[in-house]
Formats: C-alpha cells, sequence, structure tokens
C-alpha cells in the first residue's frame, strides 16, 4: 500500500502524547486534545505526506471534555487556528484526540465519523480547499485521516516523529507489529540493528545528493543494507580525474562524459539487490531539482559546496526530513597534516543546522551565491584566497565519512549508539580519535534556518527553498571548479 | 543587461526589503542586476573635494544570492572615472564590470580583522557606512600605504 505519511517534530509528539496521557491513568476516562497546523509534501500534484507545522495549545475553555462524553474543541479555539492557516498559507488543520478508552487498539468513533465532515464543510466554506486531519490516540495506538472535502477521507498510514530518533507508528488504529524478518541475504545486519531497521530500510527512499567519491560510497552502502530506492542527484559528469574515486566509473563513461548519476545507477542496479536507483542529472540548487526531495524519506548530503549543503538545511526544517551531511577535510599547517578528519553531521528539526554548528563558512557561502564572473572579480582582488581550498578525494577517507553516515542512519530506524546524538560526530585518524562534538560552536537562537525559520513544517505550502533555473544556472556557470 | 528585480529566490527578500526600506527613507540605493547577480546601487556618496575630483560618488554592492541565509557584504565597486589627489587611488586595484551604462571598478576595501561584517547585526546600510569611510581619513591613509 502507498503510504501516505503525517510527519511531526518527535519533541511535539512527546509532549502531544504527555498532555494526553492523563487519559489513560484509569481514575477519569476524560478525553483530551489538542489542534495543529497542517503543512504538506506533494508528488506530482498529489499529497504525499503531511507536516505538523505546530500545534495550538488550547487556553483555558478551548476544549470541553465532560467525563465519560465526547471532547469538543470549542469554536474559538477552531477559528484562532483556521486563522493562523489562512494567515500564513497552510494547507489545513489536524485535530487530536483521545479515547481513554482504548487501551490496544482504537477507532473514529460514531461521533467523530460524524462530526468531522460538518467540520471540514464549515472550514472549507471559509477558505476553500482547506484540509482536515483528524488522528485519535489510544494508549498505545493512533488511528488518523484526511478529509478533503465532507465526502472524501483517505487513511494515513504512519506517523513519522522526526528528532534526535525517527519513529514510524502505524495510524491504522493497531500497536506497531514486530518487524518482518528480513531477506535472506541481509539477515547478517541483524546483529547490528536487529530487523527493525532493516524493515525501515525496506521500505524507504534515500536521496543521496552528490554523485561523486562519498556519494557513490554510500549508495553502494545504502544498497548493500537493503535500501528499497535511492534518489540520486548530482548535475556533473564523469571526468578522468574521477574515475579514482567514482564507483563504478569507467574510462568509457569519462570519454562519453557520461553523467555521474547514471553511471552510479547502472553500476548500483548491477549489483542485483533489488534497490532501485533513480538518477537526476541536475544541481540541488535549482528549485524544480530539490523538489524533487519530496519523494525522499531521508537525505544524505555528499557535496563538497556550503550553498548546496544550507539549502538542503532550509529544506530538511522545512520539510522534516532528516538530513544527514557528510564529508571529510585534511587539516595542516607547516609541519604538514594535523587531522584527516571523516565527518557526519544529523540536521533535523529540533536540532541545530550547519551554519550553527559552524561547518559552513559566511564568506565561502558568500562566494558561493555569487555568479561566475562576480565570483572571479572576488576572488582577483585576493582576499578569498583562505576559501580556495580544494576538498580531499581519498577513497580511504570517505569511505570513513561514508561508513559513519551509514550507521547513523541505521541507529536513526532502530538506536544502538549512545543518546543524545552529537552534534558533529567527527573521526581524526592522525590522532586516533573519535571526535563527538556536543556543542553548536556558531549558535545562533535566532537563526533563521533552524530556530527561528518561519517556514519550519510548512512544507510546500512555504517560499521554494531553492534558487530559480536561471539564477541556479547562473552560479554553475563559468565554475572553474576552484572552490570545488 | 541592466534591470529592476522582480524575483530572484527568497534568499535576498531581506535585502530587497532593506532596500526599499532605505530608499523610503531618502538614501539613494536600488537594487540592479547583471545577469542574476544583484547588487545595491547606491547614488551619492559624500566625498571630500579635494582631495577626490567629486562630491559625490556612485557605488555598486554586490549582494550574495545567499544573503539571508547568513552572509557578510565585502567590498564595493567605484563608478568609473575618478580621480583622487589627481591621479589613482591604490585600493581600487580589481576588474572593471559594466553595468547601469556605467563602468564601475572593484575597490579593495574590507573590513579591518577584529571588525568583521556582523551577520544578524550588519546589513546594508552598516556597509554603506563602512564603503563611505573609503572616501574620508580611513581611506586618504590607506591611499599613502
Amino acid at each position: 500500500m502507498q503510504e501516505f505519511n503525517l510527519r511531526i517534530p518527535g519533541r511535539d509528539w512527546d509532549l502531544l502524547r504527555k498532555s494526553c496521557a492523563r487519559s489513560f491513568r484509569g481514575r477519569r476516562d476524560t478525553e483530551n486534545g489538542a489542534i495543529g497546523l497542517l503543512g504538506k509534501r506533494m508528488v506530482g500534484g498529489r499529497h504525499r505526506e503531511l507536516l505538523v507545522a505546530q500545534i495550538i495549545w488550547p487556553e483555558a475553555g478551548e476544549v470541553m471534555a465532560p467525563p465519560r462524553r465526547g471532547l469538543t474543541f470549542s469554536s474559538r479555539y477552531i477559528r484562532r487556528a483556521h486563522l493562523m492557516v489562512r494567515k500564513a498559507g497552510l494547507a489545513g488543520l489536524v485535530t487530536f484526540h483521545t479515547h481513554p478508552l482504548a487501551k490496544v487498539e482504537v477507532d473514529f468513533s460514531p461521533y467523530d465519523d460524524e462530526q468531522d465532515p460538518y467540520l471540514i464543510e464549515n472550514l472549507q466554506e471559509l477558505w476553500p480547499g482547506t484540509l482536515l486531519s483528524s488522528v485519535v490516540l489510544g494508549e498505545t495506538s493512533q488511528r488518523g485521516r484526511l478529509w478533503t472535502s465532507p465526502m472524501e477521507q483517505l487513511a494515513l498510514t504512519t506517523l513519522v516523529s522526526v528528532g534526535d530518533r525517527l519513529q514510524y507508528l502505524p495510524l491504522d488504529g493497531r500497536p506497531p507489529e514486530p518487524a518482518p524478518d528480513p531477506s535472506e541475504i541481509f539477515d547478517r545486519a541483524k546483529a547490528l540493528t536487529g530487523k527493525g531497521a532493516l524493515a525501515q530500510l525496506a521500505k524507504k527512499t534515500v536521496a543521496v545528493v552528490g554523485a561523486s567519491g562519498t556519494g557513490s560510497l554510500v549508495c553502494e552502502l545504502l544498497a548493500r543494507a537493503g535500501c528499497k530506492r535511492i534518489l540520486l542527484i548530482d548535475h556533473d559528469v564523469i571526468k578522468p580525474i574521477n574515475l579514482n574515486r567514482i564507483l563504478y566509473a569507467t574510462s568509457e563513461d569519462a570519454k562519453h562524459r557520461r553523467p555521474k548519476a547514471e553511471v552510479l545507477k547502472r553500476g548500483i542496479e548491477s549489483l542485483g539487490l533489488g534497490c532501485e536507483v533513480v538518477s537526476i542529472v541536475g544541481t540541488i540548487l535549482d528549485d524544480a531539482v530539490l523538489q524533487r526531495l519530496n519523494e525522499a524519506d531521508i537525505v544524505f548530503g555528499c557535496v563538497d559546496k556550503d550553498y548546496p549543503r544550507i539549502l538542503l538545511c532550509k529544506y530538511a526544517y522545512q520539510h522534516f526530513v532528516p538530513y544527514i551531511d557528510i564529508g571529510a577535510e585534511i587539516g595542516g599547517d607547516n609541519e604538514g597534516i594535523v587531522s584527516t578528519d571523516a565527518r557526519t553531521n544529523y540536521v533535523a528539526t529540533g536540532r541545530w543546522c550547519l551554519r550553527c554548528t559552524g561547518l559552513v563558512d559566511p564568506r565561502r557561502l558568500a562566494l558561493e551565491s555569487m555568479t561566475g564572473p562576480e565570483r572571479k572579480r572576488k576572488i582577483a582582488l585576493g582576499y578569498s584566497d583562505d576559501l580556495l581550498i580544494k576538498q580531499p578525494a581519498v577513497m580511504d577517507l570517505n569511505m570513513r565519512a561514508a561508513s559513519a553516515g551509514v550507521m547513523l542512519l541505521r541507529h536513526l530506524f532502530q538506536p544502538f549508539l549512545l543518546e543524545p546524538l552529537p552534534v558533529t560526530l567527527a573521526e581524526n585518524l592522525v590522532t586516533y580519535n573519535m571526535k563527538a562534538i556536543a556543542s553548536a560552536r556558531a549558535r545562533n537562537e535566532a537563526c533563521n534556518i533552524c530556530r527561528l525559520n518561519p517556514y519550519a513544517g510548512f512544507g510546500d505550502c512555504g517560499e521554494p527553498v531553492g534558487l530559480t533555473s536561471k539564477v541556479a544556472t547562473a552560479l554553475l556557470e563559468e565554475d572553474t571548479g576552484e572552490l570545488s | 543587461m541592466v534591470s529592476t528585480v522582480q524575483r530572484f529566490s527568497v534568499d535576498i527578500a531581506t535585502a530587497k526589503s532593506e532596500i526599499e526600506r532605505l530608499s523610503a527613507s531618502s538614501v539613494a540605493v536600488a537594487l540592479v542586476t547583471e545577469g542574476s547577480q544583484p547588487y545595491a546601487l547606491v547614488r551619492r556618496v559624500e566625498a571630500p573635494s579635494p582631495p577626490w575630483d567629486r562630491t559625490a560618488y556612485d557605488i555598486l554592492i554586490a549582494i550574495p544570492i545567499a544573503f539571508d541565509l547568513g552572509t557578510p557584504l565585502d567590498g564595493f565597486y567605484l563608478g568609473l572615472p575618478y580621480t583622487f589627489q589627481e591621479g589613482e587611488h591604490n585600493r581600487v586595484n580589481g576588474q572593471v564590470v559594466k553595468l547601469a551604462n556605467s563602468e564601475w571598478k572593484a575597490v579593495s576595501w574590507h573590513y579591518p580583522d577584529g571588525k568583521q561584517f556582523r551577520l544578524g547585526v550588519d546589513n546594508i546600510e552598516s556597509h554603506i557606512v563602512h564603503c563611505r569611510g573609503f572616501f574620508l581619513e580611513r581611506g586618504a591613509v590607506n591611499a599613502r600605504i
């Protein structure tokens, strides 16, 4: 069955469950609930996922819940939330409420079935096109649906709670079932994460942005971990200098300047592991390409520039999609090499963005976000020399970063690493050190990407994350590789 | 080709609104483009004459397309022609760009160490003030170095 998910920040889900917990204490079977604002992710003009952009907690008197009787949201509460939806251009409302007697399974009551169509009808009278989702919570289960009109409802399949962990909870009214056994070819990986992570990977689409050295390794590891589908994005073609670092690339590919994404698709699919690779030849700076990420459940960033990284961060917060950024850095001084860092960063709602962690250099970002001619003029002035360091392309090192990134993904599906997860995980082989950097060194509590993002959870209801094709092309034009 | 900005991307929305605010408050500044590169064109930045050959110059400030995502501004372009002490200023040493029917030369006028462009604090207005320093005593001192 096609998944139709409801995404919610982990902290909001925890708060919601906590605030509703009193419904299940057994002494008073009082219903509880709250209203949320909905963003949406679209694929091919159809709803793929809904996002709980914000929970609007009720004020005094806005929720009427007499013991042993159905809960009612006051019209003031609904109007207040709906006004926020209209003002922000969001998709609609989601109502959450408990059924205190639902200890194991839960379902909508006849009262819910009667009231929801009235509510959607009223909301759509005020604002045509408003969506209404309703989620009913049992003690250990939840059931969700979406009303697109008083006559039409769709079942939601999974609630995805995104934060320090990823939780996939069924919205079919039943408690989570044990994960099925993986196919025999993958079952030795159970030793690491159990079958839960494998079951998730077998259902997920993972986007990999960048099909060079690190990206090709990530794709290989994902395919061998049992990933169902990889969305592979890269605008570049194979050149002779790439042959030592892109898996499956041949001198023939370089001769014919074949797109990296297509070469890698050919290689990964030839493994016969059942992993489908969708190759997208284009730059992630281009909003038309970036929107393809709506098909993905998780994003890997294997790029060596700061502008794509920061746009992927923006996307991660606007769409509540986990983003794993990986890279390798070699540091040196006059004495020689002092560090070889294989680095992994996990970016998600509630966590710090790459600007706050200090990984994105504002001066470098400025230089990268100028058109080719302007960038050349800036460089000619000589004040950007320190920014023109080439990223290392050493497979041994890239492999360490790719490995840590995919291990982190397994952890997100089924935890086995110590928590809380660090902001940055970096392995320095020169000093035999694995550094877990816990603090964001450039943290900004007013950051418009990860803290006060005006479009957090808006999904496609927010402003475009990427650039127009014309601007994206202008940034790539006359890109001499000096910054790559 | 020069055009008035309609829509680049959301990443310069702040720059656009600040330029609108400044122009409404009598600072002669407009957003212009060369290809897809945005610039703030600032008219009539005052300069003492002498040593400058005019009492006001137009300048161009390149706006990074990722400006709203936290990028600093740096340097500017000076409208040509100009003379400083009847000659050239050693900081006007960059490449020339043609825009708005004029020629502009890049000026190597950076923030001093320890006084960098402060993200979240500085903006186009404060950068114009920084650029104006080039025409005043600090620029004159730099011309002698």
